[in-house]
């Protein structure tokens, strides 16, 4: 239970952080603010599901898998960036 | 095969980190710093996730720690954006 709860407090975080980057995205129209969003939902999502699923489970890969391309996001969206200003 | 997705969540997570963090030191952006925080814990946890379900025996259970230290680098980036940042 206490780890159900943990995962959704997680899983709410991440949300309202995504939520936060989707509002400066929309204001700034600075690509990056819109990877870190992406990111932080994906983030949210992988909270939320491993939240639902029994520890057991073999699909506990997939979820693993999906925070990693969460986190490649980032990487790509900070080289995106990097290159924009090189080309500036 | 999960291993090495393991071992990945924890690279990434780390380069991502230093990468926020050196950006922070070049432009002095509050918002960077605050990202390049979370990273650093959420590097954390991911260690502790190879190291968990890597290394350790399934008898030793790291899943709070590793739940715990995901939440305190939630935490720091909501701080930052509420108080800080924005």
């Amino acid at each position: 239970m206490l780890r159900s709860m943990l995962n959704g407090a997680v899983a709410m975080g991440w949300l309202a952080c995504a939520l936060f980057f989707l509002r400066f995205w929309k204001q700034s129209n600075e690509r990056l603010f819109g990877f870190f969003s992406l990111s932080f939902l994906m983030q949210a999502l992988t909270s939320a599901a491993s939240g639902l699923i029994d520890a057991q489970d073999e699909r506990r890969n997939y979820i693993y898998m999906a925070r990693l391309v969460g986190f490649l996001i980032i990487l790509y969206a900070i080289w995106d960036k990097n290159r924009g200003n090189r080309r500036r | 095969m999960a291993e090495a997705v393991y071992i990945l969540c924890a690279l990434t997570s780390v380069a991502c980190a230093v990468l926020l963090l050196r950006a922070w030191k070049r432009t002095q952006s509050r918002l960077l710093l605050w990202s390049g925080l979370c990273f650093v814990g959420l590097a954390v946890s991911n260690v502790l996730l190879f190291v968990d379900l890597g290394l350790l025996p399934p008898t030793i259970d790291l899943y709070m720690p590793r739940q715990l230290s995901t939440l305190a680098a939630v935490s720091v980036l909501l701080y930052g954006l509420i108080w800080d940042a924005t």
